[in-house]
């Protein structure tokens, strides 16, 4: 057991444990001011802001020495008996300086800057620089151009800690960044023709510590105080990153990677980052609709747990005192229901979908919705993965299925099946974005050909989706669902990691999101809670027992103490 | 018959102007103690003249007769609409037997001709009074300024409102302590007139040319300061104080409901400022106009009219100015007043009067024109030595503070 | 509350003279203070009549406007700091990139709704740029409440109708002389500057 002495407080690290000056002060809340040094990428100690004093404790004399000079905290590591002074008045000096310097080539036109509010250089001179200037400066004009189509360098904003750099040789491993000229002449550039348009581009901006890099997609829409942040989980594919969503007013501005060690470290891929576009598309499906006598008519969602209910029975639709309650059992003819669970669900959805036809026919068959795939995984140096499969949570629908009736049934064999012997109903669920990506227009997936759904044509279709489609058509009764930000819900990605969130933004008007409906399909009380279902879950079925506690932000791992 | 019916009529429509000019000028002073200009805009209608702002009433009263007449479900419908009348009434009642001048000389029935004066049924001067030669003028003043308190009562429980069930209960509790020195303060002057008729007492301070505000200061001082907490002017406006009360015992009713409370607010207003000119301020004398009644002029009788009024007058702004230089007291200071300050002051003001009243004779037959010195001098000293025995015993300053050495209960705060 | 509870003080109260505890001093102070008042002077504009008199339009607080730079484009940056300073959340901004080369950043709408204005002056207040300024026109009236929300080009015509009459009030800083006056004024115009 090493120990380590912060500002002369005892600090003890594992053994095998490597950090450096700035990972240990933070154990015990020392902040250590620094721009270049980050985690996931490389030391190279060239912003000198984290400097400090160190020393060594020996070990048998207790005799404290220190090095004359100050050095990088991020550059040094802690072993035992490593001392570091953070708040020394030499070290606050020399942070001054650091921020003066920083200063003089700096535009200060933080009025405009999409940073301004989240930039370390504002804090960092506010906490440690000088009260006031000594160089006579005038605010100015930065320099602006494109690195590339999702990425605007601002060049004069920069404090050239080179992060970016070295993310696109270290983690993007496409090295299109680099540093030209020398000295106070240094900049951040590109090589002509090669662009900066690598699938993880859009982290470089989360990364820049101050604003020389600006997001093309986000900038200059929202002033980064006015955003409130929720903790969530990326749907774009099966790696299920953990994201935070940023929205003002029901309105997401953008999608930043939260740290997740498990899952995607700091990153997360640029479909993702810009893959919310359709949430707020104007092709949503926004009302419920019922088809009475072949016509589409607007359903209220007050009257929707009596159609349901008809639609499932098979009564007549007016027969509204039997609404919700449980299915008789003495119902002369057996009917023959099925359920296709969407991969878009989370699992307290699919859960709660799945308990509610069952109670309708404890035998009705449960299918894993379609699953979208496009191109094939890809991995990136550090292990960073998109997945081909782009939808978040076929593993935990999966899990449900088979915990359910033991075998997990695909969309293609339901509708083999469906094409064999027709069912009285089917319920869909969907959640689908569009099949690219961003343009709502051009969904006609080629998995829902006519010929394929043929075999749904005589049963009574409940539909749920997003976006109309060929299903959305032909389905008897029509429920707009909602996207991933406006649900609550777990989720478990490729890695068998289940991670829960909290909605962040509230459906457009028109939209019950699914758990909502479910919730009070099942006609339980108050609102829809899905820790409680959650919870339901993990008791009933083992795979899920890892969830019983309380979900870390970070996630848990489903396969953890399970003998799979 | 005419004759009271002219009077009624006349004394009913001055009233009921004179409370309207009244809370004009009332605003008039708001205004200007805040160094404002207050209403000076409307005058004749769909004109320009502007008449500075004297049409105010009319607009005022037009706007409270086109208000709706909202009458809340919650409430007791019929004390709801008994509660403004029985006020307004008692209030206007009161007036009976209030002179609102001195006399008219009887060759009045000759303006009519001498077929006019056939019919009259009394011979002499005519008495300026609804009533005149109630011998219990006094009293009858007190009992129906005591149904007005009902008036306030009824109407606070029927409006089913908590503030207005605490403004009814307040304004009961204060009423009733007030009339205590309030009729102490009369009974020194009934005891020092002989007569409980309104006209005599002001005959009686006539004659003798001595106001009883000279002979009896600590009486008068009672009087006017329970004269305010029963008309309810604002350093004592508790039943109606509109920061905690929201207007208290008229918070539920609008329009001419409203009305009829404002207006009975202000009757008692100008009641009480006929009292306190009749009983103490001489009334219509002024020295030079004395003299029995059958001898009064015409010029001697509009003298004494104007007179009176113009008293009347300038103690109702003085209870306007009041309203504006004294800070409102707090309930528990206003029962401390009440029964610690008031109470005491008026019986050592009993007891002084109704000392000399016994002495008078004997000090008149061995002083002579000494008396009235010495009457003076008695009662003024008398005043100042109560005065700075209230002072030096402070009985008003208490400590509020929980008594620690009595065991208090915890209560549940959910309770 | 319970009158016992620790957290009540309990404050003395001033201790009074004889002259207080009489009463009758205080209550002639009283009287004559409002007497006096009831006759003084009275300090009422008769608004329509009678227009009042402003001392000092740098001060005053009314109808805002959108100053102009010298090439006559809008001087805001779309920093949304006015936005963010109003209490009010009066005031809308679109921001996008500006069509010119020396400028980033400005508003393409920029909307004041007049009637949730509480003219507070925070928004002139925190305007780095001297952009956004309250002048001297008080008889602000409409007929709509669409009409009392002010676009760009309505805030901007306030500017040009009374740029003559009420120069920017930046012009009217100190010149700048000494260094030190030119660290102030730099400062100023930067937000990261947090210690000046």
């Amino acid at each position: 057991m090493a120990i380590v002495l912060i500002n002369g407080q005892e600090v003890e690290i594992g053994d095998d444990e490597r950090l450096n000056g700035i990972q240990v002060a933070a154990r015990v809340g020392v902040e250590v001011p620094h721009y270049c040094w980050h985690p996931g990428l490389s030391v190279v100690a060239s912003c000198r802001m984290c400097l400090v004093e160190t020393g060594k404790r020996d070990a048998d004399s207790g005799e404290i020495s220190m090095l004359p000079k100050l050095v990088p905290g991020c550059q040094t590591p802690a072993r035992d008996g490593t001392v570091f002074v953070t708040d020394s008045e030499k070290v606050r000096q020399a942070r001054a300086m650091v921020e003066e310097d920083l200063l003089i080539r700096h535009p200060v036109d933080c009025p405009i800057c999409d940073k301004a509010g989240e930039c370390h250089l504002q804090d960092y001179h506010f906490e440690h620089g000088r009260s006031e200037r000594r160089a006579d400066i005038k605010p100015f004009h930065s320099r602006r151009r494109e690195l590339g189509d999702t990425v605007a360098l601002f060049v004069d904003r920069c404090v050239m800690c080179t992060r970016c750099v070295r993310f696109t040789r270290e983690v993007s491993g496409d090295a299109e960044l680099m540093v030209v000229h020398r000295g106070a002449h240094e900049e951040i550039d590109v090589f002509p023709g090669f662009p900066l348009e690598n699938k993880l581009s859009g982290n470089v901006v989360d990364l820049c510590p101050v604003g020389a890099l600006g997001d093309l997609d986000f900038l200059y829409s929202q002033r980064v105080w006015f955003m409130k942040q929720h903790a969530s989980v990326c749907a774009g594919c099966s790696t299920g990153c953990s994201i935070q969503v940023e929205e003002n007013q029901d309105r997401i501005h953008r999608l930043k990677p939260r740290e997740n060690p498990h899952i995607n470290q700091w990153w997360m891929c640029d479909e993702g980052r810009y893959g919310w576009k359709y949430v707020h598309d104007n092709a949503r499906c926004l009302a419920p609709r019922q088809k009475i006598e072949g016509v589409l008519q607007p359903l209220d969602w007050s009257d929707a747990p009596a159609a349901l209910h008809a639609a499932l029975t098979g009564e007549a639709g007016e027969n509204s005192n039997s609404k919700n309650s449980p299915p008789k059992n003495s119902n002369s003819k057996k009917r023959r229901l099925a359920a296709v669970l969407s991969p878009f669900l989370t699992v307290e959805e699919a859960y709660l979908l799945a308990t509610y036809i069952r109670q309708y026919d404890e035998n009705a068959v449960l299918a894993l919705g379609r699953i979208p795939q496009a191109g094939a995984d890809e991995s990136f140096p550090n292990g960073f993965t998109i997945r081909a499969e782009k939808c978040p949570n076929r593993r935990g629908v999966e899990m449900l299925l088979s915990a359910l009736t033991g075998d997990v049934l695909s969309w293609e064999s339901f509708l083999e099946q469906a094409a064999e012997t027709p069912f009285d109903a089917v319920w869909i669920s969907g959640g689908y974005p569009p099949a690219d990506g961003n343009d709502a227009a051009s969904k006609e997936e080629e998995s829902l050909a006519p010929e394929l759904l043929a075999g749904l044509a005589s049963s009574t279709l409940i539909v749920q989706d997003l976006f109309a489609s060929a299903l959305w058509r032909q389905a008897d009764i029509q429920l707009p669902g909602a996207a991933f930000v406006e649900r609550s819900g777990s989720f478990v990605n490729a890695g068998n990691r289940l991670q829960s969130f909290e909605w962040a933004i509230r459906p457009p008007a028109g939209v019950m999101t699914e758990g909502q409906l479910y919730w009070r399909l099942l006609d339980r009380d108050g609102l829809y809670n899905a820790r409680r279902v959650l919870e339901d879950v993990a008791r009933e079925h083992i795979a899920f027992a890892a969830a019983t506690s309380e979900i870390p932000a970070t996630g848990v791992d489903l396969l953890l103490n399970q003998l799979v | 018959m005419l004759e009271p019916l002219i009077k009624i009529a006349v004394l009913l429509g001055g009233l009921m102007t004179a409370a309207a000019y009244f809370v004009l000028l009332e605003r008039w002073i708001a205004a200007w103690v805040q160094d404002r200009l207050g209403p000076n805009r409307v005058g004749v209608p769909l004109t320009r003249i502007r008449l500075f702002g004297l049409g105010q009433p009319m607009a005022d009263g037009g706007k409270f007769i086109l208000k709706e007449e909202y009458t809340p479900a919650h409430v007791d419908k019929r004390l709801f609409l008994l509660a403004p009348i029985s006020i307004l009434a008692a209030a206007l009642a009161v007036f009976a037997v209030i002179p609102f001048g001195s006399v008219l000389p009887a060759s009045v029935y000759t303006l009519f001709g001498q077929d006019a004066a056939t019919v009259a049924l009394t011979e002499g001067p005519v008495p300026l009074v609804v009533a005149p030669g109630v011998d219990v003028g006094l009293l009858y003043v007190f009992a129906l300024s005591s149904i007005a308190v009902y008036g306030v009562i009824v109407g606070g429980w029927a409006s089913n409102n908590k503030y207005s069930f605490l403004g009814g209960l307040r304004s009961s509790a204060q009423l009733i302590s007030y009339e205590l020195p309030l009729g102490l303060a009369i009974l020194s002057v009934v005891l020092a007139s002989g007569s409980l008729n309104l006209d005599e007492i002001v005959h009686h301070q006539a004659d003798s040319g001595v106001w009883f505000i000279f002979t009896q200061p600590l009486g008068f001082v009672v009087f006017v300061i329970a004269a305010f907490a029963e008309a309810a002017r604002l350093p004592f406006d508790l039943p109606e104080c509109e920061q905690e009360l929201i207007g208290g015992y008229h918070t539920e009713y609008t329009g001419m409901k409203l009305l009829l409370f404002l207006v009975a607010e202000f009757l008692h207003m100008i009641t009480a400022a006929f009292l306190i000119v009749l009983l103490f301020l001489g009334g219509w004398h002024i020295w030079g106009l004395a003299g029995p009644d059958e001898q009064v002029t015409w010029v001697g009788a509009v003298g004494r009219l104007i007179v009176l009024h113009l008293k009347v007058t300038g103690v109702i702004v003085f209870f306007m100015v009041v309203r504006w230089s004294w800070p409102r007291f707090r309930f528990d200071q206003l029962m401390a007043l009440a029964w610690k300050v008031m109470l005491p002051l008026g019986m050592i003001n009993l007891v002084a009067v109704a000392i000399f009243e016994e002495l008078s004779l004997a000090l008149q037959s061995q002083l002579g024109g000494w008396t009235l010195a010495i009457s003076l001098l008695g009662s003024w000293l008398v005043c100042l030595a109560a005065w700075f025995g209230v002072a030096y015993a402070t009985p008003m300053i208490g400590d509020n503070r929980v008594r620690k050495d009595i065991h208090t209960y915890e209560v549940d705060p959910q309770i | 509350m319970q009158a016992t509870d620790p957290d009540i003080r309990w404050v003395e109260p001033p201790k009074l003279g004889l002259g207080e505890r009489m009463y009758l001093p205080l209550f002639l102070q009283g009287l004559t203070t409002t007497t006096k008042h009831l006759v003084s002077a009275k300090v009422t504009v008769s608004y329509p009549d009678q227009e009042p008199e402003i001392n000092n339009p740098l001060i005053y607080r009314g109808v805002h406007r959108l100053n102009r730079d010298e090439q006559g484009r809008v001087k805001c940056v779309a920093c949304f700091l006015c936005a963010t300073a109003c209490p009010a959340h009066c005031i809308d901004i679109l921001g996008v990139e500006s069509p010119w080369e020396d400028r980033e950043k400005y508003p393409e709408s920029f909307t004041i709704d007049e009637l949730r204005c509480i003219f507070c002056g925070m928004c002139e207040q925190a305007c780095p740029v001297d952009a956004i300024e309250l002048t001297s026109l008080y008889n602000l009236t409409g007929r709509s409440r669409e009409e009392m929300i002010f676009d760009k080009e309505k805030l901007l015509s306030v500017y040009d109708a009374t740029k003559d009459k009420e120069p920017m009030k930046s012009a009217q800083l100190p010149p700048v002389t000494t260094p030190s006056a030119t660290t102030s004024t730099a400062t100023s115009t930067s937000p990261t500057e947090g210690g000046a």
